[in-house]
């Protein structure tokens, strides 16, 4: 998996390459010869380095501080997936539910049932925060600042 | 007639007289505060991103107030997840853990929090100071640069930054190379060809950065507490002890602070360094120099929190020392404060130093002011703010679910806005699990379009002959040597934990 998402970034690059060289020279400078042809021929460094196993040969990576936040949570494999999996498909389906029934009903619905299911949360809980939700996104934002947010599909 | 700095600074502050930038910085402190306390994940870049497409909407300064705020005030609070519960607070808090929670188990968590909040509000000050002295210190040299000069010194600064990410340098570049690719999407200003945009209306004006910061960012925060359920799995220690005796420690150690301040200072104007290690060094240096360290730390010593804590705060300073000063990021709130002050129609850099010095007296002002006010916070509300630490992980990710999509979906109320946030959202996911720096990412986003300006300017101004202007030279040198001595040292080195402080982490993992 780690070696996929590499080839991830080298097809980004690729196409960014192929797709940038029959542009004017002022267009594709930046995008083609400073950021995808460097990119891609890292990205095979990197490549052939996950298949050697470079860092793992060498006792560990170069040394240095994390710049970014360090994954390094401790849960069981399956745990990890099925909570990962769970999470992403509340985010996807409240992203969905915006488009389908507008913001205004969709994020209080989402607080409300992500409360309740997965969180466990008692009823009372639940409605308080949905109710908190609507406050914010109609209240506020419709009401107050007369800034409408667009409908759902399903009531255009 | 250009204005002397002092005239600036006077009009920076009298443009403080408004009410509505009151509002504002006070609701920074607020947001700062909540977000230092809130369970961890919920950092200055997230906040920054969630409140872009709001404040770029507002007056330049009322906007600038709320960000300054925010980010001042988040780190002065940010010792209370490493006090009361053990678990490393935003970046530049972790090394608290290691005196604050024993502090906080032995019944003391008060005089530790209170030295923070003392140390903290300390170490802004200085840092604010070394601002106020660095614009005039600079401006000579300031003014001697130009696109071709700014140019170079944005490409060193962004390979360092990559290079620097993590103990992974190649992908660091890799990642800083997507974050300039993705910058490029959109139509070219300079020749009007449009860039990958495969014929979608949408990516003409190129991806928003506000939605790619939210969602690379709010994501994996929100993903983290949905895995560990925070707040249900860990319990706080009892809020107990004397924010008093955390203030005489701290202006006891005065001397400490103001070492400390100045590595802070220091870690925020070298690129690539950043919020992950400015606590660690400060508290290197204290342990190293600090009488009895090295049977004391680890084991509760107040040294050991007023350390990390006076450095993290004084880090804006100098991170806003390079921001304004040079328009180059040292992370990736000054990234996002960047793209607000370009929305607002500033050019971070030596034009703002010509044509803006009292917006940078502004902010300067700001900083101060909210410094003192996020210390006052933190020791009269420290009893209140304590429980915010303890709420449970399901309130959070709610949160960030609304202002991740009401934030993403703000920007053009367009659907594909969501197709935008949720894509991104499992790339952010992706380069934090395989260690792609998204700093690095964001920072290539972010830098991408001036970079390309100032090289644009560069070329129609001297055809390639900027490369042979005697400061590019020294600057193209100084780059190379720097770059390459890094690279070189980093895929060489051994591991090195900036855990293996002598006895102290040790001592630490075995009594906790």
């Amino acid at each position: 998996m780690k070696a996929n998402f590499g080839l991830f970034f080298l097809a980004i690059f690729l196409v960014a390459v192929w797709t940038g060289w029959e542009w004017p020279y002022i267009a594709k400078l930046m995008p083609v010869y400073i950021a995808a042809i460097p990119g891609f021929a890292l990205v095979l460094v990197q490549l052939y380095r996950d298949a050697t196993d470079w860092e793992g040969g060498r006792g560990g990576q170069g040394g240095g501080i994390e710049m970014d936040e360090v994954y390094d949570l401790k849960l069981e494999k399956k745990v990890e997936l099925r909570r990962t999996v769970a999470f992403f498909a509340w985010f996807a389906g409240g992203a969905l539910a915006i488009w389908v029934f507008g913001i205004v009903i969709a994020l209080p619905a989402l607080v409300f049932l992500y409360a309740l299911v997965e969180g466990k949360e008692r009823w009372i809980t639940s409605l308080a925060m949905s109710a908190c939700t609507f406050l914010l996104v109609w209240g506020l934002f419709e009401y107050m600042l007369e800034s409408r947010w667009p409908p759902g599909v399903l009531f255009r | 007639m250009e204005t002397s700095l002092f005239d600036a600074a006077a009009q920076g502050l009298l443009n403080l007289i408004q009410l509505k930038v009151w509002f504002a910085l006070l609701a920074g402190v607020a947001i700062g505060t909540f977000t230092a306390v809130a369970p961890q994940g919920i950092g200055t870049p997230l906040v920054y991103a969630i409140a872009l497409p709001v404040v770029i909407r507002w007056e330049p300064l009322t906007g600038i107030a709320l960000l300054i705020g925010a980010s001042s005030v988040s780190a002065i609070c940010a010792a209370y997840l490493p006090v009361l519960f053990g678990i490393p607070g935003g970046g530049g808090s972790q090394a608290t853990v290691l005196d604050g929670y024993p502090m906080g188990k032995r019944g003391e968590a008060r005089r530790a929090l209170g030295a923070s909040f003392m140390a903290g509000g300390m170490g802004c000050l200085i840092g604010t100071l070394t601002l106020v002295i660095a614009v005039p210190a600079a401006k000579p040299l300031i003014y001697l640069m130009g696109s071709p000069e700014l140019f170079v010194v944005m490409l060193w600064g962004l390979s360092m930054v990559a290079v620097l990410a993590g103990r992974r340098p190649i992908k660091g570049l890799i990642a800083a190379a997507f974050g300039l690719l993705i910058a490029m999407i959109g139509q070219q200003a300079q020749s009007g060809v449009m860039r990958f945009v495969f014929d979608q209306p949408y990516l003409l004006d190129g991806i928003s950065i506000s939605i790619i910061a939210l969602a690379m960012f709010g994501i994996p925060s929100a993903l983290d507490l949905a895995l560990t359920k925070l707040g249900v799995e860990q319990q706080a220690v009892p809020l107990k002890g004397s924010l008093f005796d955390g203030i005489r420690d701290t202006l006891r150690e005065w001397w400490l602070v103001v070492r400390c301040s100045f590595v802070g200072v220091w870690v925020g104007i070298v690129p690539g360094l950043g919020s992950q290690v400015v606590d660690w060094l400060a508290y290197g240096h204290a342990a190293q120099s600090c009488k009895g360290a090295r049977e004391s730390f680890g084991r509760g010593d107040v040294r050991g929190v007023i350390a990390p804590e006076s450095a993290n705060d004084a880090k804006d300073g100098g991170d806003l020392i390079t921001t304004l000063l040079l328009g180059f990021p040292q992370g990736v709130a000054t990234a996002l404060f960047i793209v607000a002050l370009l929305a607002w129609g500033f050019l971070p850099g030596p034009e703002m130093v010509k044509k803006n010095p009292e917006l940078i007296y502004s902010i300067i002002w700001i900083q101060g002011i909210a410094g003192i006010i996020g210390t006052l916070v933190g020791f009269v509300l420290s009893g209140q703010l304590a429980k915010l630490a303890e709420l449970r992980y399901t309130f959070m990710v709610s949160i960030l679910f609304i202002f991740i999509l009401m934030g993403a979906f703000s920007v053009h109320r367009d659907p594909l806005d969501l197709v935008a946030v949720v894509g991104f959202g499992i790339l952010g996911y992706f380069m934090r699990r395989y260690a792609y720096p998204r700093p690095a990412m964001i920072l290539g986003l972010v830098l991408g379009d001036l970079m390309e300006k100032y090289l644009y300017r560069s070329m129609m101004a001297y055809g390639f002959s900027w490369l042979a202007r005697p400061a590019v030279i020294v600057l193209l040198i100084l780059a190379a040597v720097s770059f390459v001595f890094t690279l070189r040292g980093r895929l060489k080195s051994k591991s090195e934990s900036p855990a293996s402080l002598g006895g102290a982490m040790g001592r630490a993992e075995d009594e906790s």
